[in-house]
């Protein structure tokens, strides 16, 4: 058998003082490098593939981007042991094949077991198929509560698009671009993906590849028999279906 | 229902009570009709108990006539209305009664004295009905006396649940966890901040139930508290949390619900300044002017936030508490900006002493 493989690993926490015990803690392990600590959603997405980091150590609740938001824009995903003093959190990140969830405070013993299941985790080989980024950013949605923004990854950067200002999602390929404000972006997933998140009462599937916000549509007019366009607001014109049509009427 | 019919051994008392009353009253008709006792008894025994049922309406007629000051008078006459057809439906009985009587059992008993047996029971049925209306009044008067007790004790409940539940939501179990989490990585690094950070604990959940169990505080104490709370976010968002105080001469000695300011700063702090990177600003401001005192807590907000679940519910906790002033007397505004949140509180300011 060879050394036991160092795992690099990140602290994100927002609160430094959470992250200096993990800190402490993590020293008493000869296979546990901390490579960074991260004190906010969109450092931690930036550092993760920086320094390809095989763990994380996550806070859930942290400015910007919390942590599911944070795994779910990271590809491919590290080991991941959310730290929270909230419970509530537990079976989401579970759904998010996290390996560990630490209630705050904890002790060293409690993380020492959390690092035998990362071992064990990762010595199974290839990491747990990770989840599709829908289910991410279903879990990432509480219950009963429709998705409220959309993060896309922008190089290094994360672009926030609040679903106020989304106008429509367009299928291309394996990606969705989303158009806001004038701009668009392009994510990794698929349209139903999307389309599954939104609240149906304000976007409608128009179109095999179309998804709009119902309240952008100026006007609808007959492009053909069995099939029209919708004129958003800013003049874009988009294909109806005659399925996303039915969908429309029942809406408006 | 009367509530007799609910209790089947009270029911069988009840009448035999009467029956053992149609055999004294067996001798009371024997006395206005002489005859054979036998005769007497099968002609009262069976009334007594009739009338003992209709003497039970009593308890209908006081439920819907109570004796309210200023309704004496007519509750008085519907009860002697009542008493007087109650007797005479029972006379009218007993005239049938011996009539049948007369007729099945002629050899049995002459009954010649009939009508002087109807008067009979008119002239009883009158008084023993309104005995039996005292009698309803009295158990009607009793009940409304224990079920006064009993909402007494319901609502007393119900403040104390208000009371607990206001608590918990005030010793937000996150804040604690995340405090002892904040100890729990100072012990190794700083030992005495370590220890003064839970002495500032122990020092604000000791303020928290005192200032708690009391109607009403001085707005000093309120920032008191304000202040031990504030101590302990320091430890957990060093510089990322700034606070600037502006409290003007005369507020603090004005009266405010306990634990009023607090969970506003709460707020502020989780769902302002914690939301963004480089952290942020809690204004507090206290003014009094005139009769009016004015409370605000400010905070920046993250442009790209959205609300947190349970964000609305602090802000409802303190409006209730703002109840207490009276309909209208005090309210809150909570104004969102582009880049900031307020919210004020405007009620009557009251002297610490007046």
């Amino acid at each position: 058998m060879n050394a036991p493989r160092v795992l690099r690993t990140l602290v994100v926490d927002d609160e430094a003082p959470a992250r200096a015990l993990l800190r402490e803690y993590l020293g008493a392990h000869d296979d546990i490098a901390v490579v960074g600590e991260c004190a906010n959603g969109f450092d931690a997405v930036k550092a993760v593939p920086e320094q390809r980091a095989d763990l994380v150590f996550l806070d859930v609740q942290m400015p910007k981007l919390d942590g599911f938001e944070v795994l779910e824009l990271l590809d491919p995903r590290p080991a991941v042991v959310f730290c929270t003093a909230y419970d509530e959190f537990a079976l989401r990140a579970f759904e998010v094949n996290a390996v560990d969830y630490l209630l705050k405070p904890f002790g060293r013993e409690r993380l020492a077991e959390a690092l035998a299941r990362v071992r064990e985790r990762l010595a199974a080989g290839t990491p747990a198929p990770a989840p599709p980024a829908t289910a991410l950013a279903a879990a990432a949605r509480p219950p009963g509560r429709w998705l409220e923004r959309l993060l896309v990854r922008d190089g290094a950067n994360v672009h926030v698009v609040p679903i106020e200002k989304l106008d429509y999602v367009e299928a291309q390929d394996d990606y969705v671009a989303i158009h806001a404000e004038g701009r668009s972006w392009l994510k990794h997933e698929p349209l139903a993906a999307v389309a599954a998140a939104l609240d149906p009462d304000r976007f409608v599937r128009v179109h095999r590849s179309y998804v709009v916000a119902v309240d952008r549509i100026a006007r609808l007019e007959l492009y053909a028999k069995d099939s029209r366009v919708a004129i958003l607001a800013d003049g874009r014109q988009l294909p109806v279906s005659r399925a996303g049509y039915t969908r429309l009427r029942e809406l408006m | 229902m009367h509530p007799l019919f609910a209790h089947v051994r009270g029911l069988a008392l009840y009448a035999l009570a009467w029956l053992l009353a149609g055999v004294a009253g067996a001798e009371i008709v024997r006395l206005v009709a002489p005859q054979p006792f036998g005769g007497a008894l099968a002609f009262a025994a069976p009334l007594a108990l009739v009338f003992g049922f209709i003497v039970l309406s009593a308890w209908w007629v006081c439920r819907a006539n109570p004796l309210a000051p200023g309704r004496l008078g007519r509750a008085a006459t519907v009860q002697a209305g009542a008493a007087v057809q109650a007797a005479a439906s029972w006379a009218v009985a007993g005239l049938l009664w011996a009539l049948l009587l007369a007729r099945r059992a002629p050899g049995w008993t002459a009954r010649p004295l009939i009508l002087r047996e109807a008067l009979l029971l008119l002239a009883a049925g009158v008084p023993i009905y309104l005995g039996s209306a005292v009698v309803h009044y009295l158990v009607q008067a009793f009940e409304a006396s224990r079920r006064a007790e009993r909402r007494l004790l319901q609502s007393e409940v119900a403040a104390r649940e208000a009371e607990l539940r206001a608590l918990r939501a005030q010793l937000h179990p996150h804040f604690l966890f995340n405090s002892l989490n904040s100890i729990n990585a100072l012990v190794g690094s700083d030992p005495e901040a370590a220890r003064r950070m839970c002495e500032g604990l122990g020092d604000f959940l000791r303020r928290t139930l005192a200032l708690g169990a009391r109607d009403h505080v001085a707005l000093s104490e309120e920032l008191e508290l304000v202040e031990c709370y504030l101590a302990i976010e320091q430890v957990r968002f060093g510089d990322r949390l700034q606070v600037e105080r502006c409290i003007e001469d005369g507020a603090g000695a004005c009266r405010v619900p306990p634990l009023l300011l607090q969970p506003l700063v709460e707020n502020a702090i989780k769902h302002g300044v914690a939301g963004r990177i480089e952290g942020g600003t809690v204004s507090l401001r206290a003014r009094r002017n005139g009769d009016v005192l004015v409370l605000e807590v400010e905070n920046p907000v993250d442009e790209s936030a959205v609300a947190r679940p349970g964000a609305g519910l602090g802000l409802e906790n303190v409006r209730r508490r703002l109840d207490g002033f009276g309909p209208r007397a005090a309210r809150l505004d909570a104004e969102r900006g582009p880049e900031y949140f307020r919210v004020t509180l405007t009620l009557p300011a009251l002297g610490a002493g007046a």
